[in-house]
């Protein structure tokens, strides 16, 4: 399990690590504007392909890359409705404080649970490798926060159920 | 939480301030409390020992309909709080099931005066404990008596009711779950599997067998759709003699009558843990995304040397670049700031004069 977990983050990192060359490009259509254009998608050559990797049908990455900007789309694996609703909570904490991110996108993309916007001023500011490292790293923590929540949940029912039985006896 | 204790705090503040109050004075309140609960405080200035409580309140079988006079049993129950302070008077004050009177002189000072005003409190859980107390004090008759195998529905919050089974040698209590959201359902259910499973090993073995099943039971055959419509399943005790001997009948009457509460607490209290967990990780995640960024504070630690290469390393790369940049614009002007019309031409000039007087020389 921890292999294959290994492959899918080290396949996404190599695709980051490709598509992550943006420069500066002002908006074609509209005067001094200067936009996402992953976003716009108003002129298709400013696009590349959109790269879908799947560990399963449960956990995928999307990541959609532009001349200017590239944005990572991830699917959570969500194993019964405990992880569903605790998932679904902290990433909608997390989206909600966009702004403490910066590279974090407040809704994300339609047919998954988080997205990140990532455009040529966060390179700029912050370095290429750690960004790449942060995502990584992001999965990651996101996997085991879920786990620990849903543990966690469990061991306290368990735990009040005890103390609540024992009052009978 | 209030809900848990059985004194009505409320009530108990009332009477602890009449009974410490320096001076006699007249005393007349009416309050009413959760569950449809209603209390009426009297006391004069003229008779200051004297204190007169009235209560009003739904029985558990009644739901919110209201009798006018309690049963028998209920009333023997209330006669054995506090006998030397506490008497019934009949007929009860209009509006009201139960008129009590109070006689503060007899209450010994001390510690001992808090402990009889809080037994006094608690008159409503005695009266709504009393109904189920008798159910559950004949489990172990054999009898096939009236009403057996039929469920009874008892209500103690509005909209809550449970239902209890009598059948040979146990008593089952069946509490039918529902929740307002999709979360609290899931949390919720969570506990009742915990629960079940808990109430199956050896440290939990003589609790009351638990079962939960997102399905009515069978025993409630025949109830109203609208009762058994539920989105958090029954969960059902099975009550025997064991757990109904002697001072184990009032804790597990009082458990029974509120298990929806400890359910909700349970469920807000997690929520509550959820929510202090994903901000502590927030705060983590928020750390490692600053360290991408965070180059000068590194730079200024590592680099020692010249000072004017340690004032050059402090600048990030970006910045680096950019005084490049500058500094060769600088130049650029520098080399043509004295760009004047014929200059080139005069310095043309000067220089192969001075070449050709160096070769004169």
């Amino acid at each position: 399990m921890a292999n294959t977990s290994r492959l899918y983050l080290t396949c996404i990192r190599n695709t980051l690590e490709a598509a992550m060359c943006l420069q500066n490009f002002p908006c074609q259509e509209v005067e001094r504007h200067n936009k996402p254009e992953v976003e716009l998608k108003t002129s298709p050559e400013l696009l590349l392909n959109p790269v879908l990797i799947c560990r399963n049908e449960a956990e995928k990455c999307l990541i959609d890359s532009s001349i200017n900007s590239l944005r990572i789309s991830l699917k959570v694996k969500q194993a019964d409705e405990l992880e569903n609703i605790l998932t679904k909570k902290f990433l909608r904490f997390l989206s909600m404080r966009a702004e403490a991110f910066q590279v974090l996108r407040r809704k994300p993309v339609q047919g998954y649970d988080i997205s990140f916007l990532v455009t040529n001023y966060h390179c700029e500011e912050m370095q290429k490798h750690k960004l790449i490292d942060f995502i990584v790293q992001f999965m990651e923590d996101i996997d085991k926060e879920i786990s620990e929540l849903k543990l966690s949940v469990n061991t306290r029912g368990r735990l009040v159920a005890t103390e609540f039985l024992k009052q009978f006896i | 939480m209030a809900c848990f204790e059985r004194a009505s705090p409320a009530l108990k503040e009332i009477l602890l301030k009449i009974y410490r109050a320096e001076r006699p004075a007249e005393f007349d309140h009416q309050m009413h409390e959760f569950g449809s609960v209603q209390y009426h405080v009297k006391c004069s200035a003229s008779d200051p020992h004297q204190t007169y409580l009235s209560i009003s309140m739904p029985l558990l079988s009644q739901g919110l309909q209201f009798t006018t006079r309690l049963p028998n049993h209920t009333l023997d129950m209330v006669k054995g709080i506090c006998p030397d302070v506490v008497e019934i008077i009949e007929p009860p004050k209009d509006g009201y099931q139960l008129t009590l009177r109070l006689n503060f002189a007899r209450i010994p000072h001390g510690k001992v005066s808090t402990k009889i005003i809080t037994e006094i409190s608690s008159v409503q859980a005695v009266i709504l404990s009393s109904q189920l107390k008798e159910m559950l004090r004949n489990v172990d008759s054999q009898e096939i008596s009236q009403g057996m195998y039929k469920a009874i529905k008892l209500i103690y919050h509005p909209g809550e009711p449970f239902y209890v089974i009598k059948q040979p040698a146990k008593i089952t209590a069946v509490f039918p779950m529902r929740f307002k959201e999709n979360t609290d359902v899931i949390i919720a259910t969570a506990f009742f599997q915990e629960l079940v499973v808990v109430g199956s090993t050896g440290a939990c073995a003589k609790a009351p067998h638990c079962i939960w099943s997102p399905i009515p039971p069978p025993e409630l055959r025949g109830e109203p759709i609208e009762d058994l419509s539920t989105n958090g399943g029954f969960v059902s005790f099975d009550i025997t003699s064991r757990h109904v001997e002697g001072k184990k009948l009032d804790k597990t009457v009082w458990n029974l009558l509120n298990f929806y509460t400890f359910v909700k607490y349970h469920v807000k209290s997690t929520r509550g843990f959820i929510h202090r967990r994903m901000r502590m990780r927030l705060g983590n995640l928020i750390e490692i995304l600053q360290n991408a960024g965070i180059e000068e504070e590194q730079i200024k630690t590592k680099v020692q040397g010249f000072k004017y290469v340690r004032k050059l390393a402090r600048f990030s790369k970006p910045k680096i670049v950019k005084r490049r940049c500058n500094f060769s614009k600088k130049l650029k002007r520098i080399r043509s700031r004295l760009k004047i019309h014929g200059y080139k031409l005069i310095s043309y000039l000067l220089s192969s004069y001075y070449v050709t007087s160096q070769a004169t020389y």
